[in-house]
């Protein structure tokens, strides 16, 4: 092996090494040797996601706030003069989410065993599942741009696998080919990218590239338009993966999928590769470019935010606030709060995680529901459940961790978490002009709203009486709680989005111990008011809110939204963005592939076949001339010919005494010639 | 006296019924007559003009000649035409006509 | 007798083998015929493993460099004076030929294998098939231009007869129009392969040569000659040499073939019989990738440089065309042809740019696209076999059906849109790379190029998906109905056995793209160093 940096740990990177492959060796079993619906493949995987899991956490101790990144690589093979290399490169960020998948992934696969029990695919779920995880962890530490991408596309078509698993029902065809097909339009961004930093440093290696003072992105004097385009592309990448406007629409989409799935998609893997991608190459954006991440990020957000206060599907609501909060990392980024936007990443990955798992007990027992008593009911409406709180207490409260996580309510992580976002936002604004502050107040509208539909939807599902009843006044709803191996995941999760795993002071985000591991910044003291008045400003705010929800969706005396007005609509039809995309995009591309196909058959055969035809032509002209005047020629001698015989053999009669006249005529007249003339 | 010119003029009067013959019968054997006939015509001439040659008699011979030729000449034809006449049973020279094209 | 005769004429014995048995034993006849593609695998194998890496190898325009070389002399006239007609039989690989060789006798037996459901005529068909192989392995060592072009001339007179005879219905058709296209490119061929002859002098015997080593060396050229580099000779009121170059590579651009001149391509793929297709998409258009590499580009190499763009434009042409193309089509074998279009668009491109990734990525490409084409057509074929239907609508839901062929679609239309594990991805990649570079180190592609073939990769995931979704998942129906539930089994023993090396290969040159690469590398090398010298 080679060596790069000075640092090297054998212990270190075999660990990690095996932190990677395990789940791989789990997707091995159960894809070769295990039978269809054989229940050890559950048990395999989880027991792969689990040792993943500790060793993990060893290297994560090992290497994280030390001095140096791991870096280790090896040639892979060597194309022109070019050798690429193949390696590891563990730095706080990998190492912090080489922690955070396994940990997000190991509740999941639990879970799952419990929730796909029936199913008749059941190991091919968890070979599924396994090589998720192992590409999502091997995209983590790649030190190889090339690599990166390909686990990168990896981590897309395991996802394509997952929320296609039911692939007999159509809805998750169509969304898994959406998710894929707009996941490729970043992935060729990224792609473009990578070659191009490739084509003008040669080298895909992004310790080269990104690590340290004497990395080519931050070396003086050198012409950075080279790297500022590479990194809008990988800036375009980040958006397919992490589900930004405009190529966010595949994300609510993905629901389609087992919720075990989605749980996992929305918290450590997929979408959070788009944002990770962004902290490994961070260097490479400038301000300006920045700027563009802070805005797509805070619209994102506001966006996201709107559409999933008129949503209905439960885990519609979930993906949209997903969208949303992926868009606060993003604009985290923008602002520079770059450790505040990983810290996002690893809050907001337990409690979504949580979210679904409980949305995913939730559908389970509508389903049940549904099934008893025969109704033609969606079990993921939310209009359909409601007074669930008392039926299924566990879930309510660990359900109600996590939302108070997610609206940010101080004692929760996700208050850590998200106001340091807010306040970094508001300093970046500061002094800029009036146009930047649109982003934080934009930011802060989207945490109140966020608020909303978070209330929205717990009240809905679990508060007031079952609306079950007003379809038939018989039913009494029964719900349950669900096995151990639902509810000890859950509960694992809902110990993950309180405060102490992150912070021992509840109030202030910055003491956190994630943000020493990251790029020191000046915003980390609380040197301004905005420190204070920010958290406080916005916490005041949301109690209101949290009001105003109960007031209209409980007492049901608040009437502050017509169900018919323009902007419910808007909202309701998720801004009409996918109708857009359907009606004008694909059917233009459709369009497209329709002309040139006319083209080619028209057009360039067309070609082909006149040419082909007037070679037909000139033969039958050739064949006429041939016929008719070459051919003649020789018929009018060959008739002269002929007609000159049928005179002469007139005179051959064969009558000697015939003959004898002619010859005595022909002397006579000689004869006569001779001697009169 | 009769003089070199009445024979010339017996000779083309045998010479014009012999030709006559020739060309107007449809029978072989009356054609060879007729053949005959000039043939006479011709050694008739040759006699006539044998006054001319008092010493070698040259016409004279000559005549001879022809008159032993001419028989067998006749003999030959008689017997192809006996020979035609077996295959054809016909000696009417326009009805043998296998060779006509 | 070299290696590469009795690689090269080895199906000949065979072919006579069978020529020679009773009609009546048909039913061996192809065993015969998969023996003689193992043994032309067996020596193409050993080939492979004994060819020798390194700088000193590298070929292209040594006569020194190439291995497993055998020089006789075939045709000798004396002329008059000095004058000497010399025609060699003249073999010999290098790292170029080699992968050539070795990709197109794992499709010979994968086609072998295909052959199975021929039912009717069998001694033609299977000595057709001999006769082809020996052709097409002829291409691929021949370094005496006559022999090329005799070789590649051959390719068409079985191919013409396979198709006609054992095709689908509107075989006659196709096969005129693919015999006709690809004969219309090699005609002219000749005229430069002449033309050629008669500027070049053999520097050793000093005579005229269709030696296409000494046809690289600009020294050899006489004074004055018609393509001699310094006589500045025209054609037409054009550079004889440019016009040398534009109808040896639109020869050859019939071949691969490269939008405008693959009209030919869907017609001939679809109405071919499979394994003919197998070898149509899988050998057949490498030959035109090939012999742009070792003809048009080696022995004008002044001309592959200012037509680089042009070359390029037309690849990038090729790649979007064919992908948009393919997402209209609604017959599965052609939707597979459209995208080959596609597809060898990137060999086009990664030629052009004349950097050493962008020439690796293209032979990885050739190497890459007749396996998986191989493999797709090879699927195709699997369910025209069963239901005599190809029509994509006339599907819905096979992946219950027939899970064990879903998988293998999967990772045949997987490889093929670029999912990374797989030879595609590799491949697609550095051509773009090579693209890329393109602008930076010899200025001859723009950027744009690059990212317009990096879109064809997304339009690829596009028609491959819809096909995969359309076809393979939902609930299933047929057109036919309960007939064709029943006909449509999963794969046989004898099918697995076919595609599983195919996958294999696909996913081994994925993760070890050196298996490639290495062979490769330093004629490649050698190559583009040869064009920068000029």
């Amino acid at each position: 092996m080679e060596t790069a940096l000075s640092y090297t740990d054998p212990l270190i990177i075999q660990l990690a090494i095996a932190v990677v492959l395990l789940p791989f060796a789990a997707f091995l079993i159960n894809f070769l040797l295990i039978s269809k619906t054989s229940k050890v493949s559950g048990w395999i995987s989880s027991l792969a996601i689990l040792l993943s899991f500790i060793l993990s956490a060893i290297v994560f101790f090992k290497v994280w706030d030390k001095p140096h990144d791991i870096h280790v690589q090896q040639v892979w093979f060597a194309i022109g003069n070019v050798k690429v290399q193949i390696g590891l490169w563990l730095n706080n960020l990998s190492v912090l989410m080489l922690l955070l998948v396994p940990a997000v992934a190991l509740p999941v696969h639990i879970y799952s065993i419990a929730y796909m029990a029936g199913d008749a695919k059941y190991t091919r779920y968890f070979t599924y599942l396994s090589f998720f995880c192992f590409a999502m962890l091997a995209l983590v530490v790649m030190d190889n741009m090339l690599l990166m991408y390909a686990f990168w596309e990896l981590v897309g078509f395991a996802s394509y696998l997952l929320i296609g698993f039911w692939f007999t029902r159509d809805k998750a065809v169509q969304a898994n080919k959406k998710a894929f097909i707009m996941n490729r339009i970043g992935d060729i961004a990224l792609l473009v990218g990578i070659l191009m930093l490739y084509a003008h440093y040669h080298t895909f290696d992004m310790v080269k590239l990104f690590a340290g003072d004497n990395a080519l992105a931050n070396a003086q004097g050198v012409d950075k338009a080279w790297l500022t385009i590479p990194g809008i592309c990988f800036l375009c990448g980040a958006i397919a993966k992490s589900a930004q406007f405009p190529l966010h629409t595949w994300l609510p989409d993905a629901m389609e999928g087992p919720t075990s799935v989605s749980a996992l998609i929305h918290a450590a893997t997929m979408v959070a590769a788009g944002i990770f991608l962004l902290g490994r190459v961070y260097p490479a954006f400038n301000a300006d470019v920045l700027t563009v991440i802070a805005v797509i990020g805070c619209f994102t957000a506001f966006m996201a935010a709107t559409i999933a206060l008129t949503q209905n599907d439960l885990k519609r609501i979930l993906a949209y606030s997903t969208i949303s909060q992926l868009g606060f990392m993003m604009l985290a980024m923008g602002v520079g709060a770059y450790s505040s936007a990983l810290f996002h990443l690893a809050t907001h990955a337990f409690f979504k995680c949580l979210l679904f798992l409980s949305a995913g007990v939730i559908i389970h027992e509508m389903q049940h529901l549904k099934q008893k008593h025969q109704l033609n009911i969606d079990p993921q409406n939310i209009l359909y459940m409601g007074g669930l709180r008392k039926l299924m207490p566990v879930t309510f409260i660990t359900c109600s961790i996590a939302a108070l996580a997610l609206i940010g309510l101080p004692l929760t992580s996700g208050y850590l978490s998200k106001d340091g976002i807010l306040i970094q936002a508001f300093e970046w604004a500061e002094g800029k002009g009036w146009l930047y502050s649109i982003i934080p107040i934009g930011a802060m509208l989207t945490s109140l709203l966020t608020a909303f539909y978070v209330a929205r939807l717990m009240f809905k599902v679990f508060f007031g009486e079952s609306r079950l009843k007003e379809f038939n006044p018989d039913i009494v709803p029964e719900a349950h709680d669900g096995s151990l191996l639902y509810q000890i995941p859950m509960m694992m999760l809902a110990a993950c989005c309180l405060f102490p795993l992150f912070s021992f002071n509840p109030f202030f985000y910055e003491q956190a111990w994630l943000f020493k591991g990251f790029i020191a910044s000046s915003y980390l003291e609380r040197m301004n008011l905005y420190h204070t008045v920010v958290p406080v400003a916005v916490n005041l705010l949301i109690v209101p809110v949290i009001y105003l929800a109960y007031a209209t969706y409980i007492k049901r005396d608040a009437h502050w939204f017509k169900q018919q007005g323009v902007l419910f609509r808007f909202s309701y039809n998720q801004w009409y963005i996918d109708s857009f995309y359907n009606k004008v995009i694909v059917k233009l591309v459709l369009l497209l592939s329709n002309l040139t196909y006319w083209l080619d058959k028209n057009v360039i055969d067309g070609l082909i076949g006149i040419l082909a035809n007037i070679g037909i032509l000139l033969g039958k002209i050739a064949a006429w001339v041939d016929e008719y005047v070459i051919d003649g020629i020789l018929h009018v001698i060959t008739g002269i010919v002929k007609q000159g015989g049928n005179f002469v053999r007139g005179f051959q009669t064969g009558r000697v005494q015939g003959y004898l006249v002619t010859m005595l005529l022909v002397i006579l007249v000689l004869y006569v010639l001779k001697t009169f003339i | 006296m009769i003089t070199l010119t009445d024979f010339l003029f017996i000779s083309a009067g045998l010479f014009c019924t012999g030709i006559f013959i020739v060309l107007s019968k449809r029978n072989a054997i009356q054609i060879l007559i007729g053949i005959e006939l000039i043939i006479n015509a011709a050694i008739l001439n040759l006699v006539a003009f044998g006054k001319y040659d008092k010493l070698n008699n040259a016409g004279q011979s000559f005549a001879l000649f022809a008159i032993v030729l001419a028989a067998a000449a006749v003999s030959v034809a008689l017997a192809i035409i006996l020979n035609v006449y077996r295959q054809y049973k016909t000696i009417d020279p326009n009805k043998v006509e296998r060779l006509k094209g | 007798m070299s290696i590469l005769t009795l690689l090269i004429f080895s199906p000949i014995l065979f072919g006579l083998v069978i020529l020679l048995l009773p009609t009546e034993w048909r039913n061996i006849f192809k065993h015969i015929n998969l023996l003689a593609t193992l043994v032309q695998l067996g020596i193409a194998v050993w080939l492979y493993i004994n060819f020798k890496t390194g700088a000193l190898f590298a070929g292209i325009n040594h006569q020194g460099q190439y291995q497993f070389v055998e020089k006789l002399h075939w045709i000798g006239l004396n002329l008059g004076g000095t004058n000497r007609l010399q025609i060699d039989y003249f073999v010999g690989v290098d790292g170029i030929s080699i992968m050539m060789l070795l990709m197109s006798s794992v499709v010979m037996v994968v086609a072998a294998i295909s052959s199975w459901e021929i039912n009717k005529n069998h001694k033609g068909y299977f000595a057709l098939f001999l006769l082809l192989d020996v052709a097409i392995t002829g291409v691929f060592c021949s370094l005496d231009f006559f022999m090329f072009y005799i070789f590649y001339e051959l390719m068409l007179l079985p191919l013409y007869f396979l198709i006609g005879i054992w095709g689908g219905v509107r075989r006659e058709y196709a096969a005129i129009k693919f015999f006709l296209y690809t004969l219309f490119g090699s005609v002219f061929m000749l005229l430069v392969m002449v033309g050629l002859y008669f500027s070049v002098r053999d520097p050793q015997t000093g005579n005229h040569t269709f030696n296409m080593i000494c046809m690289m060396n600009p020294a050899n050229y006489d004074k004055g000659s018609i393509f001699g580099i310094l006589s500045n000779a025209t054609l037409l009121g054009y550079p004889a040499r440019v016009v040398g170059f534009i109808v040896l590579f639109v020869a050859f651009a019939i071949k691969v073939p490269v939008v405008p001149l693959h009209t030919w391509l869907p017609d001939a793929h679809v109405e071919a019989p499979t394994p003919v297709s197998i070898i149509l998409a899988g050998v057949l258009l490498k030959v035109g990738g090939y012999g742009i590499i070792r003809v048009c580009f080696s022995i004008f190499p002044d001309i592959a440089t200012s037509g680089a763009f042009w070359i390029g434009l037309l690849g990038v042409i090729s790649i979007l065309y064919g992908a948009l193309n393919a997402l209209a089509q609604r017959d599965l074998k052609r939707l597979i042809a459209y995208s080959s279009v596609s597809h060898m668009g990137f060999v086009l491109l990664g030629i052009a740019s004349q950097t050493a990734e962008g020439m690796s990525g293209a032979m990885m490409q050739m190497v890459s696209h007749g396996f998986l084409s191989a493999m797709l057509f090879y699927l195709v074929g699997v369910i025209y076999n069963r239901v005599h239907n190809r029509d994509i609508y006339s599907f819905r839901g096979l992946g219950t059906l027939m899970p064990k062929y879903t998988v293998f679609v999967m990772v045949a239309f997987f490889a093929s849109l670029g999912l990374p594990g797989f030879s595609a991805f590799i491949a697609e990649a550095f051509s773009l790379i090579g693209a890329f570079n393109s602008q930076a180190i010899n200025g001859l592609l723009p950027n744009w190029m690059a990212v317009c073939g990096s879109v064809g990769i997304l339009l690829s995931a596009a028609y491959f998906l819809w096909t995969l979704q359309r076809m393979f998942f939902g609930e299933t129906q047929l057109k036919g109905g309960q007939i064709w539930e029943l006909a449509l089994t999963d794969l046989g023993k004898r099918e697995l056995i076919t595609l599983v090396p195919l996958a294999l290969l696909a996913f081994a040159l994925g993760v070890m793209p050196s298996l490639v690469f290495d062979k490769v590398n330093d004629s490649v090398l050698a190559l583009i160093q040869f064009i920068q010298l000029k």
